[in-house]
């Protein structure tokens, strides 16, 4: 069905005569009329409107003749439309043009990306404050939820403790498995290059137990409790749950971080451990694989290697480690604002957070304990 | 003279979880153009049965037809009708605009300058114009839901349905709403159908109506919610209308 507009002129008198189907399915070919329309009607003083000859005509056509109308009337041209052309689209078209007019002045544009870059590096020390801020309430929050421990959610700790620990135990075993096996492999190739494969089982000891181990569960933990965690709260955040709880008195900090800070401290180390042992059996795989040392012989070295402080060492930095991945991924989730896509946002920055704290806390310990000679 | 075929028809519905059966042998018809109700008590099915004639849930039993076409046909394509859900349901990481641009684009062949003009118009129509590059996270609930009527407007459909549309909104912006609803119907000729329990709203936009009760499972009384209020003689029809519990209904002898 052809879509045109008809234009009529008598000196400064035009007549204007919509023709076809005025829809949304005939859009492109209605606004290409208008367009051709609008120049042959230069010098008008007065446009007589015709709409008889319309088709048909749905809300898209009515909006778009509406603007066309609007824009004569806006050039002076003083459109009018003919009596009893037809009153469906008459209606119509009045509509738009009437909510057009209703509109409210003009809100405040969109910022630009420097605009958006500045507004960022300003709101940086707020940033920051907050986040002291926030630590500073967890740091109260544990003797208040000692000396009050009714404003903590015990209930939720057994499932946490699941969903932390026991549900993470195969990824985060098979990632421990794996680093062993790759240590095992390094340590072949490079010390067997000396003739000291004898030594692999203690690179692996040394190199797992002290900083791989530690990092490596806390890396799969924070990825996949992290996230949880932060997307779990924040939908609180954005339903109006967190709200709901300090309206009924109860601090959010103490209780739903505190259970989830303790389910992660006293997970995160038995994780850690339990990656070790696999790291072990991954050194040991790979290292009988490749190289003639029997199984009997990499388990005695082993034994041999393992020393009080590797392995405590090593330990010692789960449970702060667990503590920053809590902090982030609960922080991040209360400090979400607006709709589903913020919880999305602020899930990644938790999970991203986290991940950067666990390396940069264990860097720091890796330091300390060189500074101590341990 | 052959009747004009009905909006919708619904027949010998049964709704439904399992072996909980929710409402059944529900029957009813919504004439074109007309303005229709299904009203009831809290979590009697009003939302359920929503979502049934909108093609979200599958019926236990019995049949539903828009335009004649039942209800394995209507996602064959673009949808025939617009929704209004309860919270206006925007997309929060798309600007008002980009949220109204997505069925069109999604449906018909219409870009660039004419699609933005024709979202831009329907913004102006329910009276955002000037918020067409917000995030639906800066405004208002109530402008939300306007919003989710301009973009349920987008494909020109000529059935409407809204789920709770003054629900949790205050008075003035409520008949605010009530208005553009008439507008629909008088100045668009849609089909419109409401699910609520807003009496202001219903006696300002409502022509035709069905009561559903938990109790019953199904359809209590049928017609013009202002007939229905003061001829009724079920109480609960009663008690509902008029606000009274419904033994204060039995006790007047209703």
């Amino acid at each position: 069905m052809s879509v045109e507009i008809r234009i009529e002129r008598h000196t400064n008198n035009g007549r204007v005569s919509p023709v076809g189907a005025f829809d949304l399915l005939h859009a492109g070919a209605v606004e290409r009329a208008v367009e051709d329309a609008e120049p042959r009607l230069d010098g008008c003083e007065s446009i007589d409107i015709d709409l008889a000859h319309l088709e048909r005509i749905d809300g898209s056509g009515a909006a778009l003749l509406a603007r066309f109308f609007d824009r004569l009337d806006a050039a002076g041209r003083h459109p009018r439309l003919v009596e009893a052309g037809n009153p469906e689209a008459e209606r119509l078209i009045a509509v738009y043009r009437r909510s057009r007019a209703d509109r409210m002045p003009a809100a405040t544009p969109r910022s630009g990306l420097l605009a958006r870059i500045g507004q960022t590096a300003a709101e940086f020390p707020a940033t920051v404050n907050s986040a002291l801020d926030f630590m500073g309430r967890c740091v109260i929050a544990v003797p208040r939820a000692i000396a009050m421990p009714r404003s903590v959610d015990w209930r939720s700790l057994p499932k946490l403790l699941q969903e932390i620990g026991a549900d993470a135990l195969p990824v985060a075993c098979a990632a421990n498995l794996a680093v062993g096996v790759i240590i095992g492999f390094i340590g072949v190739s490079q010390l067997g290059r000396f003739g000291a494969v004898a030594y692999v089982p203690e690179l692996v000891v040394v190199a797992h137990f002290r900083e791989l181990g530690p990092l490596v569960t806390a890396i799969v933990v924070a990825g996949r409790s992290g996230a949880g965690l932060a997307s779990e709260i924040a939908t609180m955040q954005v339903s109006e749950e967190i709200d709901a709880l300090r309206s009924m008195g109860f601090d959010p900090v103490r209780w739903l971080v505190v259970p989830r800070c303790l389910a992660l401290v006293t997970v995160v180390p038995l994780l850690t451990w339990l990656g070790d042992m696999l790291a072990l059996g991954g050194g040991l795989l790979a290292t009988t694989a490749i190289t003639a040392m029997p199984p009997r012989a990499y388990v005695l070295a082993t034994m041999d290697a393992i020393t009080p402080a590797h392995f405590f060492l090593g330990l010692v930095k789960s449970p702060f480690l667990a503590l920053v991945i809590g902090v982030v991924a609960c922080g991040q989730g209360l400090a979400t604002r607006g709709g589903a896509a913020a919880v999305g946002a602020r899930t990644t920055t938790a999970v991203v957070l986290a991940i950067f704290s666990v390396i940069v806390i264990s860097a720091v310990f890796t330091s300390f304990y060189a500074a101590l000679g341990l | 003279m052959i009747p004009p075929t009905p909006h919708i028809a619904v027949a010998d519905l049964r709704v439904g979880w399992g072996s909980r059966v929710l409402m059944e042998h529900v029957n009813f018809e919504v004439e074109r153009g007309t303005t229709f109700a299904i009203l009831g008590g809290s979590g009697c099915g009003k939302s359920t049965l929503l979502r049934h004639l909108i093609g979200l849930e599958r019926p236990q039993a019995g049949r539903i037809e828009i335009d004649g076409v039942g209800e394995p046909h209507r996602y064959a394509g673009a949808p025939h009708f617009g929704v209004l859900f309860q919270s206006g349901a925007l997309f929060s990481s798309l600007t008002l605009e980009e949220n109204l641009l997505l069925p069109l684009t999604t449906w018909t062949s219409v870009r660039g300058a004419t699609a933005l003009e024709l979202a831009r118009a329907k913004l102006d129509l329910v009276g955002l114009g000037p918020f067409a590059e917000h995030l639906p996270g800066e405004i208002s609930g109530g402008m939300r839901k306007r919003a989710g009527i301009a973009r349920a407007l987008m494909l020109e459909p000529n059935l409407l349905f809204f789920d709770e549309p003054s629900a949790g909104l205050d008075p003035i912006t409520a008949v605010e709403l009530d208005q553009l609803i008439v507008t629909l119907s008088r100045d668009f000729g849609i089909t419109i159908v409401i699910v609520t329990h807003e009496l202001p709203s219903i006696f300002l936009v409502v022509k035709d109506c069905i009561v559903l009760d938990k109790a019953a499972k199904g359809i209590v009384a049928r017609g013009d919610p202002r007939t229905l209020r003061d001829q009724s003689t079920i109480p609960f029809v009663h008690s509902f209308f008029t606000r009274s519990s419904p033994a204060h209904s039995k006790r007047q002898g209703v």
